[in-house]
């Protein structure tokens, strides 16, 4: 598929949409990729505290959405040159698939298992709900950013 | 039989499934060159099954008891496991369908030539059905039975709409499907209600008459209704008018499933229960008055008919009466104690061995000459040569064993339909009347074959073609080596009817076996009858003069429309009408209206409940609304940015003025340490603002109307806001007054982490617990969350009007727009 071959950074010069405030821009290169560290971080780490795939989507969806404000519509395509469905369609069925995974061990529906690795000095506590969460992030990152992409897209026209 | 061994249900189930698998294989086949194999590939599906059954018999020899396969569970909190019931009945209707399947598919080669993609079509479309049918007649449990019966409707939908540039064939393809598929409803509560009152789900232990069934109001209930889906499967008065217009599918079709097969599932059910049912006091009078109004009535309207197809459909109709009508006097008692039915399903084969051929040499003649009416036919014989010939004497003695002739298997049927009546009478005079209905559809019948007879010779007594409408342009199509597969088929099934007619041992020594009820020593032969002349002969004498008498005559030869085929027209538009109608009442599109609807209910419901129980709504004592200053100070916030929402003008700030509302409950968040709550508010109204700015946008100019009725709405909205509200406080105190038992929050602390013997081990090791019930101990309202979201952006993308060309604009790199043209990126993912 082309879109995925085609190089996936940040804009380079030219005619862009968006805001023209200098400000804004400059402070959303360095404010999106905390955005999105933090909505890793609080995706992983929403099973012992605060945080969640809702809440991790969220986050990177408001911070993709005020790069797409800061940036326009075109930067904002070819960084994430894809159609959000993709990223809807993928986190349903990674969530759908990690809800049925129990089933082929004969256990019910979306019973979750945990296990304990050693990494180094430190444990880390591995829960199969955390891959549900990624993909509950996904779904949410993708209508969101989608139905904002496709109304602004109506406003432009 | 030979061995007492329980059969297992893998055969019968590979046998079923043959059909609908070959056909799939023939649609993988399709190709211009491969057209035989993809028939005869096609064709080894039914031919296997009719195999395999042989097999199964062979082994396990025909019992009319304990021939039930054992079970493969499938759904057992449902009763419902896969399992089959192997008798006489299911094997002689499945002999039947993949019989008559065989020979269709053969058929199907010669009628639709070298039209591949119709072929490819209509091969799969027919295993499905074969595969159904099979289903239906062999299942033993009552709801796999069920189930297989829908399949039929379903697929008898998808071939009855063949043509699908034809409205017509839609609308009636839809006319079959919801009257058979609302039959078939009415057989689910009936199987549901039987097994729910007696426990009972399979037919092994209902056939052999040994669980008795108690006559209460339940039983009688469940067979009326199991009667009405047989009755609309089998085109019984007054449901039967979804028959002559499933006419519009091509004939192959009309030749399987509305002649042979599919209408006689409902035969079959009636069969199945007269051994459960025989005895209720409704049975006789039900199912043999509809079976001889049907009889009547079909018999009446297909004399009045000048298309062939629909000649032969109403007879079809007419037919499925009589043998309503014979399985219904099975219900009553010879002078010997004896049912009142002997050789049924000889009587349904005869059905089938003249009513198919009948149906293939009428579509041969539309394929070979072009016609497709009675007229069309007017003198054809002299001028008729090979394959049209053929077709023609096909029709012709096909016609003779519809008008019951002497030598068939058809008149061996009606004198035994003729004595069971006369056995039947001797207790219930009103049994005679249906000997009439018989003899005045049998004289319908004689007259058929009388008048097709003369037009197909061109006698003087025969139907000739109106010199103002012009005779069909004959379409002869180049005759290839397959064009002897029109009338062979057809041919060979009139050969076993004069078999059958002629050499009864033949035919006893095959179906006797598979008989129920064969009291008479073997299948009566041909002359028998004559040497003991009786009331049946005298019948069916009478028939045959009156009918001879009625086709030369000049009477009642134009055609008529059957009245019942303007009932369905009718409670379509009234459905159509009664929506509309009601989906303007409801749906007016005042969202003042849906909110006034929904607040007055909410309203309703809550007021009641406390009229019932007045405690429900006191405020548990020791609660301080002073709790806190800095919540009270938000909640102030909340407040006075709710009041002031409906004076503020302006939209824009009137979603900045939400959002404040919104970033105060962030707060009160805060304050009662919610961080997941205040993360994820905070971060949808930000969003949410977003999204309702770019809405807005799009939303047109505010009307300047003046507001209508602004003191009720005001005094609405206050009482429900003030209801709410309360309800909240009630509810965040409600756990606090219960200290017995175990509120929820305690529960999910307590098991959140661990996990217990009481959740079953659920509890997904973590310590946010809001997170925990998220994914865990709710997992599955997050998974149905979630889908709901993305169905929700699925239909924003689908419902706003189509963007691509806008896409393409979006997509052009700027400093390569000039060399390499527009590339798609959003769309180029599909």
């Amino acid at each position: 598929m082309k879109p995925f071959r085609r190089r996936a950074g940040w804009p380079v010069d030219g005619p862009t949409d968006g805001m023209s405030s200098v400000v804004l821009r400059t402070a959303i290169r360095l404010i999106l990729p905390l955005t999105f560290m933090y909505a890793v971080y609080a995706a992983l780490k929403g099973h012992n505290g605060p945080g969640g795939g809702f809440i991790a989507g969220l986050v990177a969806a408001v911070g993709l959405c005020t790069y797409r404000m800061s940036y326009g519509d075109r930067a904002f395509h070819r960084m994430l040159p894809l159609h959000p469905r993709w990223l809807v369609f993928g986190g349903l069925g990674l969530a759908g698939s990690v809800a049925a995974l129990p089933l082929t061990f004969g256990r019910p529906l979306l019973r979750s298992a945990a296990t304990t690795v050693h990494v180094g000095g430190a444990d880390v506590h591995l829960v199969s709900s955390t891959a549900f969460d990624m993909g509950v992030l996904l779904v949410v990152v993708g209508v969101a950013i989608g139905m904002i992409n496709r109304l602004d897209e109506e406003v432009e026209r | 039989m030979n061995e007492m061994v329980t059969a297992g249900p893998l055969l019968p189930l590979v046998a079923v499934a043959l059909p609908v698998a070959t056909g799939l294989v023939a649609m993988v086949l399709g190709g211009r060159r491969r057209r035989t194999a993809m028939v005869l590939v096609a064709a080894a599906g039914p031919a296997l099954t009719l195999v395999l059954l042989a097999i199964h018999l062979q082994r396990h020899g025909v019992a009319d008891a304990g021939a039930a396969t054992t079970a493969l569970p499938w759904v057992p909190s449902l009763h419902l496991d896969i399992s089959f019931l192997v008798d006489g009945l299911a094997t002689f209707f499945a002999l039947l369908v993949a019989g008559v399947g065989v020979a269709v598919v053969l058929y199907s080669r010669a009628y639709f030539g070298p039209d591949d993609a119709a072929l490819a079509r209509f091969l799969p479309s027919l295993g499905f059905f074969t595969t159904a049918m099979l289903g239906v007649v062999l299942a033993d449990h009552l709801l796999l039975t069920v189930l297989f019966w829908e399949i039929t409707s379903i697929s008898s939908f998808l071939l009855i709409g063949w043509e699908r540039d034809d409205p017509e064939a839609g609308r009636r393809a839809m006319q079959a499907f919801a009257t058979t598929g609302l039959g078939g409803l009415a057989l689910l509560g009936g199987v549901l209600l039987f097994g729910g009152a007696t426990d009972v789900w399979q037919w092994s232990q209902l056939a052999d008459g040994s669980t008795t069934v108690n006559p209460d109001g339940a039983v009688v209930a469940a067979f009326v209704l199991m009667f009405v889906g047989a009755a609309a499967k089998s085109a019984q008065w007054p449901l039967h008018d979804w028959l002559p217009g499933a006419m519009r599918a091509p004939t192959p079709i009309s030749a399987y499933l509305h002649s042979a097969t599919m209408v006689k599932a409902g035969v079959f059910l009636v069969a199945r229960m007269l051994p459960v049912f025989g005895g209720l006091a409704i049975w006789v009078p039900l199912v043999s008055a509809v079976g001889a109004t049907t009889m009547l009535l079909g018999a009446v309207l297909a004399l009045r008919q000048h298309d062939l197809k629909r000649i032969f459909a109403y007879t079809t109709v007419s037919h499925l009466g009589l043998l309503m009508a014979v399985y219904g006097l099975g219900g009553t008692t010879d002078g010997h104690g004896d049912p009142a039915i002997g050789w049924d399903l000889t009587q349904v084969a005869s059905h089938a061995l003249y009513k198919a051929p009948l149906f293939l040499a009428a579509g041969a003649l539309g394929v070979l000459v072009g016609a497709k009416r009675l007229p069309d036919l007017f003198g054809l014989w002299s001028r008729s040569r090979g394959g049209t010939r053929a077709s023609l004497l096909v029709l012709l003695v096909a016609g003779y064993a519809l008008a019951g002739g002497p030598g068939t298997l058809a008149f061996t049927a009606k004198e035994l339909f003729l004595e069971a009546v006369d056995q039947a009478a001797a207790g219930r005079p009103a049994v005679l009347l249906i000997g009439l209905a018989g003899v005045a559809a049998a004289t319908c019948n004689v007259a058929i074959f009388v008048r097709l007879t003369t037009t197909v010779l061109g006698l003087r007594n025969g139907i000739a073609p109106d010199a103002t409408v012009p005779s069909p342009a004959a379409a002869p199509r180049t005759a290839d080596r397959w064009s002897v597969l029109l009338w062979a088929p057809a041919g060979a099934m009139v050969g076993l009817q004069v078999l059958g007619g002629l050499v009864p041992m033949v035919w006893s020594a095959v179906f006797r076996p598979l008989e129920a009820y064969r009291h008479a020593d073997g299948l009566p032969a041909p002359l028998a009858p004559f040497l003991h002349p009786g009331l049946p002969l005298f019948l069916s004498l009478t028939a045959l003069a009156a009918g001879t008498a009625l086709g030369l005559s000049s009477w009642a030869r134009s055609e008529v429309t059957d009245p019942h085929s303007r009932l369905w027209p009718a409670i379509y538009r009234g459905i159509l009408r009664g929506g509309h109608r009601a989906f303007h009442t409801v749906q007016t599109g005042h969202v003042r209206l849906y909110l006034t609807v929904v607040f007055g209910a909410l309203l309703v419901g809550i007021g009641w409940a406390t009229w019932a129980d007045p405690d429900m709504i006191r405020l548990p004592k020791g609660i301080s609304p002073l709790e806190s200053t800095t919540g009270l100070l938000l909640g102030a916030v909340v407040c006075a940015t709710a009041i002031a929402l409906p004076l503020v003008v302006e939209r824009v700030v009137r979603v900045l003025v939400l959002g404040a509302s919104g970033f105060a409950v962030v707060g009160l968040y805060l304050l009662y340490q919610a961080p997941d709550l205040a993360l994820t508010q905070l971060m949808f109204e930000i969003i949410s603002v977003i999204l309702f700015l770019l809405v807005l946008r799009l939303l047109p100019r505010p009307d300047k109307r003046p507001r209508i009725r602004v003191l009720p709405r005001l005094a609405l909205a206050s009482v429900v806001g003030l209801t709410i509200g309360w309800m909240t406080l009630l509810a965040g105190h409600a756990a606090e007054q219960r200290v017995d038992e175990p509120t929820l929050g305690t529960f999910f602390e307590a098991h959140s982490l661990g996990g217990s013997q009481i959740t079953d081990g659920r509890g997904g090791e973590g310590r946010n617990i809001v997170n925990v019930i998220l994914v865990d101990f709710r997992g599955f309202d997050t998974l149905g969350e979630i889908t709901v979201l993305a169905t929700a952006a699925l239909g924003v993308w689908s419902m706003l009007p189509g963007r691509r060309r806008h896409h393409d604009r979006l997509t052009v790199d700027p400093d390569t727009s000039a060399a390499s043209g527009p590339e798609t990126i959003s769309e180029a993912g599909s």
